[in-house]
């Protein structure tokens, strides 16, 4: 199990270090230990508690009976319920030997349970895989996976490893409801619709909140008495922006809806910055029925609401009462201290379609020849052969051509029984599983397999037309034309999904979602930094991954990727708006490199402080895929009787918690790699000094910042510009590692083992010898025989 | 007892329902209240690390979570004074635990909390949960068999699972974790036809015998391996074909309305004050409006690295987060730090509890018909003995409250669920390691 419950957090510590790596030997090392500790009581002649250990097997792989014997015994020594108080107790060394034995004989029993035989798993499409693959699928846009239950991260902490996704009813019902849904937009019926196009000069005054200028509270609003309930939507807005010095652009916002009888808020397009300040157009487009409509049967029905308002970062998320509602704006004298927006028009059309039928219907319902069941016949397959991305022969097609026929004289249309025909395609196990058959022994995977593999690593979606041409062709397989596949795919938008996800979930920067900051010692921490922080370590990994630079710059950089709110956060300048730039660094900025990113610094603190031990299992799991073993249970806490402990910097706790022998075994292993990242508050933001809380009285203690530390092997380190030095120095190779195992698992979309050792040891090397470019990894993943093996 | 709107007239009901019904089911719909069997109900509520348990001597006393003497005459501390106007419906139970999590990791127990199993090999395979097995025996006559809700949602996974509910092979059943999700599956209107509706269940029922049917050939084309895997999706369609027949037998009666003023529905883990009441006040109203008998909330899991329930101290002003309060609760300042999240969360226990209390049923109230077990398997941080337990209500169903208890560790926490299942009519000799029954609680 990896580092990951975070047991091992300050005050818990490990009596019992995990097993040691070299192999203990059971005749010579533990069999004297039991002999003269254990053989009495639970041997020949006693067999207390019905327990005799001489003659249980030592063959825990063969014997998982044994294997279970030999857990509880563990269990009984951890929790030193034997020996009993009156016969003699064991020594720490023998002690270490006999569990670390019984440890080491039960790791390799899980393993051998978990193993795959190094084979990939069916695995089903995690949510953004299936959210990209129904839009891919029907060309309709919408919030498909919106009621799934959450999904778990792997042990490894990803998102797409088969094992750990999971099938239940609750997610097949929602899967059949995400179906109909989506068909009933994708498949059109009755004759072309009347299309509204509305023009509003003049917002509605809605208690002084309704302006022509979007300050922090304004909005532009309009109502709609009268509009289409279907289709999708476009919002064209004639906007220009007001600057104000030293403040980045504002960011034009739309929204449309607000249901009373339920309460459902309205919901939002995404901002746009407006970077000008000569008037401009921008479009915002949406399917309306996504959005909250108002019920026309309600007692005092207000018109569908749409407004536009000024999303600028700052407060942005602040309720809007502690944002001042409804105050009268002030007459504006002087210069701007908040960049504006003042709205010249906003213009609604609806529904908008390239063509009746609209082109998502016509790629499903073709024009064709053929009429009734034939027809159906040929639009199923057609569907089915997308779906289940591989061809289908007929004696698949004929369950569902079966059901068409039984559902046809019910239904009112043909459109709706090929609707409901197809929601039974997208609930099959083969649209929503990876479905690889396979027998006793390993096989090369078809193209058609080929062609899924590639796009769900890297586009979490289904193949494109070109992908599946060549697997038709039976040419994906040819390295040639797999090397130039892999280049289009990577040169494509959709490897941004690659880019994100990848990173997103090696990095754990979901992290930061779980801490929250605490405002006494962070004032000014505005909530939507995080999503900043999230980007800039996505982005930066973006334009390493993009440019193809060496691997080792996520170590150390000399640029990083902002926006404009997380660039004032760290107090550099450049970016104007909500896109991330790439922003030369100084060392005096001490910034570089992800260990000085917000996200990974915020993720592992506790919301007031750094949290060094947090931070070096971080440093330990993701950059050295070495993660500390985990504690045993009923991990013993510090004695506290030090009534000095709390005046202490973290630092020095830790020091002085490693002193316990017990607790040294494992912490000198881990809080070093911690310590040297001192300087760096949970905000991310550099500092000399640490806020700590007095514990009696109100006010705050300031502890000096002492970043000094002694690495397992020996080597010292001083704050994070020695560290880094280390890292590249030191542990190139180790990193190298790493990034190609996280990399690998990504791709196969299961756990490594043993058996894949030897490709791991390959793959490093080649990586490490074309210079650490991530692209090339890629390409030497894609051409291993794990991937192309079934 | 008044007629509330959800409450159909007897006779439409009658007429667009059939006489297919078992009788206990019409109660709610306002018949005679003398002859029918009032509804026994279950809700199970976890919540993780344990709470402050200082010594006696310690200047933080009063924050210990159990009362210092045991007895009817005991006196609440601090973190369960909340409790006092509840007393007599109430009873506080030291010392008990399942000796299967006993063997285990200290944050590895939430998922045992209602299984008591032991889980085992690399697979760490659970068994069925309190709550299932109780659906799974009583769960015919309502809307919904049984509703789980967590905070974090979903399964999660083995040892961290996001869910106290497991089904009776051992598989996770997804937590809801979504106020508006929640309202809409137990509330949500459709505007739809009865025709369509019905159309719609029928052809779902047809593509799903299908779909298994289907399903089966492509089984045999896996490797050993995937079957395995495979099987939870055949496990999965057969459930939805049972779920999609009761839909049918409750097509024509709509769903109730209920007032959703006071709901928090877009509440999520960034406002947990909100979040959690509104939790309650959904379970609340699928009690009263008789949608399930058989509910579990876990109030965050034990997965402290990836658990958004992490944070929620800290952003209610309780100054750290989950774990940090957890850990620290023997440092100095711990015991009343920890201590005052213990009376937070008893204290939304308390409200859920008096809104039970507060609504009648019949001639008695609703808690006095719902068993709720509220409680953490562990008492501190790691320790995986005498968990803190809060059983109340179910007065009217054999139960005797108003006592704080103390056990041996030689009485499994399984005595208990054998107790409870014998007294919510499934009759049980033995659930997993159970030894008995505890006619403490009895009456």
């Amino acid at each position: 199990m990896t580092f990951r419950s975070l047991s091992l957090l300050l005050f818990s510590f490990l009596v019992l270090a995990g097993a040691s790596p070299g192999a203990i030997d059971f005749k010579t090392q533990v069999l004297p230990i039991l002999e003269s500790h254990c053989f009495k009581c639970h041997g020949e002649k006693k067999q207390k508690g019905d327990l005799r250990l001489d003659t249980l097997s030592v063959d825990l792989l063969k014997d998982r009976a044994a294997a279970e014997t030999w857990h509880d015994v563990k269990d009984a020594l951890n929790l030193a319920d034997m020996p009993p108080e009156k016969e003699e107790p064991l020594t720490r060394a023998e002690l270490k030997i006999l569990t670390g034995w019984i440890n080491e004989k039960i790791e390799s029993v899980i393993e051998a349970q978990k193993s795959t035989g190094g084979r990939v798993v069916l695995r089903r499409l995690n949510r953004l895989e299936y959210q990209n693959t129904m839009t891919d699928l029907l060309g309709i846009e919408m919030d498909y996976s919106k009621n799934f239950p959450p999904e778990a991260l792997s042990e490894d902490g990803f998102r797409n490893n088969g094992s750990t996704l999971q099938m239940s009813d609750l997610q097949l019902e929602y899967y059949l409801e995400a179906a109909r849904k989506g068909l009933a937009k994708a498949i059109v019926s009755g004759p072309k619709p009347e299309t509204y196009n509305l023009e509003f000069e003049k917002t509605v005054k809605d208690k002084n909140r309704g302006s022509q200028i979007l300050d922090k509270d304004q909005q532009f609003i309009v109502k709609l008495k009268d509009y289409p309930e279907e289709g999708e939507v476009l919002l064209r807005a004639k906007v220009r922006a007001k600057f104000a010095e030293g403040r980045g652009y504002p960011q034009l916002r739309g929204a449309i809806g607000y249901r009373a009888d339920t309460q459902a808020p309205r919901l939002f397009f995404d901002p746009i910055d407006v970077t000008s300040e000569d008037w401009q157009i921008f479009e915002m487009r949406g399917r309306i029925e996504n959005f909250p409509l108002p019920s026309k049967t309600q007692s005092k029905f207000p018109g569908l609401l749409i407004w536009l308002d000024n999303a600028y970062a700052e407060g942005r998320d602040k309720p809007l009462k502690a944002r001042g509602r409804g105050k009268k704006q002030k007459k504006n004298e002087g210069p701007l201290t908040y960049p504006q927006i003042e709205v010249a028009s906003l213009e609604f059309t609806g529904p908008v379609f390239d063509q009746w039928p609209p082109s998502h219907h016509t790629k499903i319902l073709f024009l064709s020849k053929a009429k009734g069941l034939a027809y159906a016949d040929s639009v199923l397959k057609h569907f089915m052969s997308k779906a289940f991305r591989r061809p289908v022969t007929a004696d698949e097609v004929s369950p569902y051509s079966n059901f068409f026929q039984a559902a046809r004289p019910k239904m009112a249309s043909f459109e709706e029984a090929i609707r409901e025909t197809l929601a039974m395609v997208l609930i099959s196990p083969d649209f929503l599983y990876l479905v690889e058959p396979s027998g006793a022994s390993k096989r090369p995977t078809t193209d058609w397999e080929l062609a899924s593999r590639l796009s769900y690593f890297l586009w979490s979606t289904m193949p494109d037309s070109q992908l599946f041409g060549l697997a038709r062709d039976g040419k994906l397989s040819d390295p040639k034309v797999l090397r130039q596949q892999v280049d289009r795919m990577i040169n494509d938008k959709r490897s941004w999904n690659l880019v994100e996800q990848f990173s997103d979930q090696w990095l754990d920067v979901g992290a930061i979602q779980r801490v929250a900051i605490n405002p006494n010692y962070y004032p000014k921490f505005d909530e939507a930094l995080k999503t900043s922080m999230r980007g800039e370590t996505i982005h930066f990994f973006g334009e390493i991954f993009y440019k193809n630079l060496s691997a080792l710059t996520i170590l150390d950089s000399d640029f990083t990727m902002l926006d404009e709110p997380l660039a004032k956060h760290y107090g550099l300048t450049g970016p104007k708006g909500s896109t991330f730039e790439r922003v030369s660094l100084k060392p005096t900025d001490h910034r570089g490199g992800v260990l000085t990113h917000g996200s990974i610094l915020l993720g592992n603190s506790t919301g007031e402080d750094s949290h060094p031990v947090k931070r070096a299992v971080w440093i330990r799991e993701r950059l050295l895929d070495d993660p500390p073993a985990d504690p045993p249970p009923d991990v013993p806490n510090l004695d506290t009787t030090n009534p000095d402990f709390a005046k202490l910097s973290v630092r020095d706790q830790l020091a002085e918690h490693r002193k316990e022998v017990s607790c040294n075994d494992c912490h000198r292993g881990i809080d070093p790699w911690g310590i040297p990242l001192e300087n760096f508050g949970a905000d991310g933001l550099w500092r000399d000094q640490i806020l700590r809380k007095k514990t009696k009285g109100k006010g705050m203690t300031k502890l000096p910042v002492l970043p000094a530390a002694t690495l397992p092997d020996g080597s010292e380190v001083i704050g994070i510009a020695t560290l880094k030095k280390y890292l590249i120095e030191e542990k190139d190779e180790q990193f190298a590692k790493a990034l190609t195992s996280k990399l690998f698992t990504y791709a196969l979309g299961r756990r490594l083992e043993l058996v894949d050792k030897k490709a791991l040891r390959d793959l490093t090397t080649k990586f490490i010898g074309d210079g650490y470019r991530i692209k090339n990894l890629i390409h030497l993943v894609v051409a291993s025989e794990s991937f192309q093996s079934k | 007892m008044s007629r509330k709107s959800w409450h159909l007239p007897r006779r439409t009901f009658l007429q667009g329902f059939g006489a297919s019904l078992a009788l206990p089911f019409l109660e709610c719909m306002g018949a005679d209240t003398k002859t029918l069997a009032r509804p026994k109900r279950f809700c199970g509520i976890y919540f993780p690390y344990g709470v402050s348990l200082p010594k006696k001597k310690n200047e933080e006393a009063k924050w210990q979570w159990f009362p210092n003497t045991v007895g009817r005459d005991f006196q609440f501390n601090e973190s369960l004074k909340c409790l006092e106007s509840l007393r007599k419906h109430v009873s506080i139970l030291g010392g008990l635990s399942h000796p299967n999590g006993r063997k285990i990791g200290g944050h590895d127990t939430a998922d045992i909390f209602l299984t008591a199993a032991e889980l085992k090999g690399g697979q760490l395979k659970n068994s069925v949960s309190l709550d299932q097995l109780l659906a799974a025996k009583l769960g015919d006559e309502t809307r919904f068999r049984s509703l789980s809700l967590s905070v974090d949602g979903g399964v999660g996974e083995a040892t961290r699972s996001s869910t106290l509910s497991f089904s009776r092979s051992g598989q996770p059943v997804p937590a809801l974790h979504n106020p508006r999700l929640v309202y809409n599956r137990l509330f949500g209107k459709e505007d739809r036809t009865l025709a369509a509706k019905r159309q719609e269940l029928e052809n779902s029922d047809h593509m799903l015998d299908l779909v298994l049917e289907h399903s089966k050939s492509v089984r045999r084309k896996l490797g050993k391996q995937d079957q395995e895997k495979f099987d939870e999706y055949l496990q999965s369609v057969r459930q939805i074909e049972q779920r999609v027949e009761r839909s049918e037998k409750w097509l024509e009666i709509p769903k109730p309305e209920v007032d959703i003023a006071g709901l928090h529905l877009d509440a999520d883990d960034k406002t947990p004050g909100e979040l959690i009441k509104t939790m309650f006040d959904l379970m609340f109203l699928a009690i009263q409006t008789d949608s399930t008998r058989f509910l579990t909330y876990q109030m965050g899991n034990m997965n402290g690295a990836t658990s958004v329930a992490t944070k929620f101290p800290s952003l209610l002003g309780f100054g750290k987060s989950q774990h940090s309060l957890a850990h620290g609760w023997n440092k100095p300042g711990g015991a009343e730090a920890l201590g005052k999240w213990d009376r937070f969360r008893a204290e939304q226990l308390a409200y859920f509890l008096q809104r039970l209390q507060d609504t009648p049923e019949n001639d008695g109230t609703l808690l006095d018909q719902t068993m709720v077990l509220y409680g953490s398997s562990n008492s501190t941080t790691h320790n995986n003995t005498n968990y803190p337990l809060v059983l109340a209500g179910g007065d009217r169903l054999g139960l005797n409250h108003g006592g704080y208890h103390r056990f041996g560790s030689d009485v499994p926490l399984s005595n208990l669920f054998v107790t409870m299942m014998n007294r919510l009519g499934a009759p049980a000799a033995k659930f997993v390691d159970s030894t008995g029954e505890m006619t403490e609680l009895v009456s």
